[in-house]
């Protein structure tokens, strides 16, 4: 689906585990290579989200660029994780879209070398790794138009999707409040 | 002429968007195979006009898989281009640190992609017959102790290379930084760790595969066997190295056909094009190129584990070739040309990379605070070339005097495999599609293992970096009819 989010100011109140009063982690992770033109997405919504969330509690930025088990091990310690990866759907170029954690796969959410991210995510379970469960992940794709060609900026349609990618992560950790 | 086309498209398991076409004759035979890979534009371009020092971080993101290799390799020939040799402690700090990369990459591969095949049995369903299949059968705890391998690589990985996700650590002459004494017995202690797990890995190996005569009879049967010749990097003794000494290839017989400094690698390696795809399939020089034929006429070689351990007159360290010496006992001697063995070729890799990982760990000098010679020389032009896990990876790069790269040029480690893997597909298409076969996902599995064995990255040889994708099979009639679809989506409903 498409988002037209509004941005949320910085919360005034901590976002507690009403069973145990802490805050609970919120992760907020760009996937994406910055050298390969719309590919780099993921990484450029999370650059232009770091002053807009500074100081949200429990909250954390990060960048990655590999999915299935590394990154399941990158949402370790975390109680909800919001994904933002470029897609190939077939889409038009720059479509804003909010996927579940078991959804069509997105660039990086899966590794061709090893497993799919839910297959990660339940290998993690099964293992004891302390993983977000399905239903407190949220993937936040946006449709690419070229990620074949080396290049250190997006295309003008995705270039211009970025504050509404922005915009519907910050739409969803408010949602999460 | 072809009167059924099966597409395989994408690949399984594997990085890039590979796609396999399977002509029929009209008798219902395999006539022909093509592993088709999509091309990455612009690299080259993208790199000429930078300062050459980028080049270890900028090729490390070519790959999600390894951009460690890349990293040192871009690292070492920086060293040969700016003329500079590295101090003894940057060398075994290089090496370690390569060690433990290969230890955490070849654990992945067996126990997520290439296991599950021999664990789970190469007809099981495919919504078993991936990691949470291997830990049902083998036990909850190889799980916990798989992700320990992983965690402790990567924190390694973190703590020695400077980064979690790209490491940014090698530079021309040596390291930006050395590692303390409390970070060495930490890294000596996780490596005795590392060891005791490759040795459960390969008992385990022992277990479930040698132990059962019908994985063996697959491992050793004629649809996955090819002779090639074979191409690994070996040190001064002619054992196994993965950071550095000379490549070595030997023929399909096993006798030494030649033996270089990588820097040379252009007056051996050439390579072929054709008009199906955007690879290029490198190929002996001095044999030619005689088409997807094996044999000591055809100029094709492996550049795999296998491959390595085929190269080699040993491994450098006590365990590693007590399980070597096993091996070639077990499948007849040297060279194996069995494509499958590629994954207990790997196991023992794993065993060797953990054991050299300590040796290094408690190496005097490995905590030296001489860790970089400073370059002075101006730099013209440098090769750099380690051992992927995938195979041998070169770099090369040429600058102006002031280092500003005018010309780049990578063979990483599945494009040296290419013609091979193709090779191994018609081989095994051949021997398990003929006139009547109904062609399940468990016969096409079969097929995809003969590939799977290389763990190609199709993201390197293309420097392409797209996801996991499912699997669509269609077998058409003459007029375009779709007779038979076979698909799947990666183990799990999503």
């Amino acid at each position: 689906m498409s988002t037209t989010a509004r941005i949320p100011t910085c919360p005034t109140r901590s976002v507690a585990d009403p069973a145990s009063e802490r805050t609970l982690r919120t992760l907020v992770l760009g996937l994406g290579n910055p050298l390969l033109t719309d590919d780099s997405v993921g990484l450029r919504v999370v650059d232009r989200l770091r002053s807009a969330l500074d100081g949200w509690p429990g909250l954390e930025l990060a960048e990655d660029y590999w999915g299935g088990l590394r990154l399941m091990e990158r949402l370790v310690g975390y109680d909800r994780a919001i994904i933002i990866d470029a897609q190939r759907s077939g889409a038009p170029a720059g479509t804003v879209s909010i996927l579940s954690a078991n959804a069509p796969p997105t660039r990086h959410g899966d590794s061709a070398h090893d497993v799919d991210l839910w297959t990660a995510l339940e290998f993690g379970r099964q293992a004891g790794a302390a993983v977000p469960t399905a239903s407190s992940i949220r993937i936040v794709a946006i449709e690419a138009a070229d990620v074949d060609t080396f290049c250190e900026k997006c295309t003008p349609a995705v270039a211009a999707s970025i504050p509404r990618a922005a915009e519907a992560v910050q739409s969803l950790l408010i949602e999460w409040r | 002429m072809t009167t059924q086309r099966i597409s395989i498209d994408p690949i399984t398991r594997l990085e890039g968007h590979g796609k396999i076409d399977i002509f029929l004759t009209p008798k219902g035979d395999v006539a022909e195979t093509y592993l088709q890979i999509p091309e990455l534009r612009g690299f080259e371009r993208f790199c000429v006009g930078r300062l050459a020092e980028d080049m270890p971080n900028l090729t490390s993101r070519i790959c999600g898989v390894c951009p460690e290799a890349h990293h040192i390799a871009g690292t070492k020939a920086l060293d040969a281009l700016f003329h500079v040799d590295p101090p003894p402690t940057a060398k075994k700090l290089r090496e370690m640190f390569y060690c433990i990369f290969y230890a955490t990459d070849h654990t992945t591969h067996f126990y997520a992609l290439g296991g599950p095949d021999f664990i789970m049995g190469p007809d099981a369903p495919p919504e078993q017959r991936n990691i949470l299949g291997v830990i049902q059968k083998v036990g909850m705890e190889i799980a916990g102790r798989v992700l320990k391998m992983r965690r402790d690589g990567h924190n390694l990985i973190e703590m020695i290379g400077g980064r979690k996700v790209h490491p940014n650590w090698g530079l021309p002459g040596g390291v930006s930084r050395g590692i303390t004494e409390e970070q060495r017995k930490e890294i000596e202690s996780l490596g005795r760790d590392a060891i005791e797990f490759a040795k459960f890995s390969l008992q385990l190996f022992n277990q479930i595969v040698l132990g059962n005569r019908e994985y063996v009879q697959l491992i050793t049967s004629e649809a996955y066997t090819q002779r090639t010749y074979n191409m690994g990097t070996v040190d001064a003794n002619n054992r196994v190295n993965f950071y550095d000494g000379l490549i070595r290839v030997v023929g399909p017989d096993g006798r030494e056909h030649a033996k270089y400094r990588a820097k040379d690698y252009r007056d051996y390696i050439a390579e072929h094009v054709e008009p199906w795809t955007y690879l290029k399939f490198p190929f002996l020089k001095k044999v030619g190129w005689k088409g997807f034929v094996d044999g000591e006429d055809s100029g094709l070689y492996k550049a795999t584990p296998l491959s390595r351990l085929n190269a080699a007159d040993g491994m450098a360290t006590p365990l590693a070739q007590k399980e070597y010496e096993r091996m070639y006992e077990t499948l007849g001697g040297k060279p194996v040309h069995h494509t499958l063995a590629t994954h207990w070729a790997r196991l023992i890799e794993l065993l060797y990379a953990t054991e050299r990982w300590v040796e290094l760990a408690t190496d005097p000098e490995i905590t030296g605070k001489e860790y970089r010679v400073l370059p002075t020389a101006t730099p013209d032009e440098g090769v750099g070339c380690v051992e992927a896990p995938r195979g041998t990876l070169t770099h090369h790069y040429w600058t102006d005097e002031r280092g500003v790269l005018t010309r780049v040029n990578l063979i990483v480690g599945t494009t040296n495999n290419y013609a091979p893997i193709n090779l191994s597909i018609k081989q095994a298409a051949r021997s398990l599609i003929r006139k009547g076969t109904t062609v399940t996902e468990g016969l096409l599995n079969k097929i995809e293992m003969a590939f799977r064995a290389y763990d190609p990255c199709f993201g390197c040889a293309t420097h392409y970096l797209p996801g996991q994708m499912p699997l669509t099979v269609v077998l058409r009639a003459p007029d375009g009819r779709v007779l038979q679809t076979i698909s799947r989506d990666g183990g799990h409903a999503r």
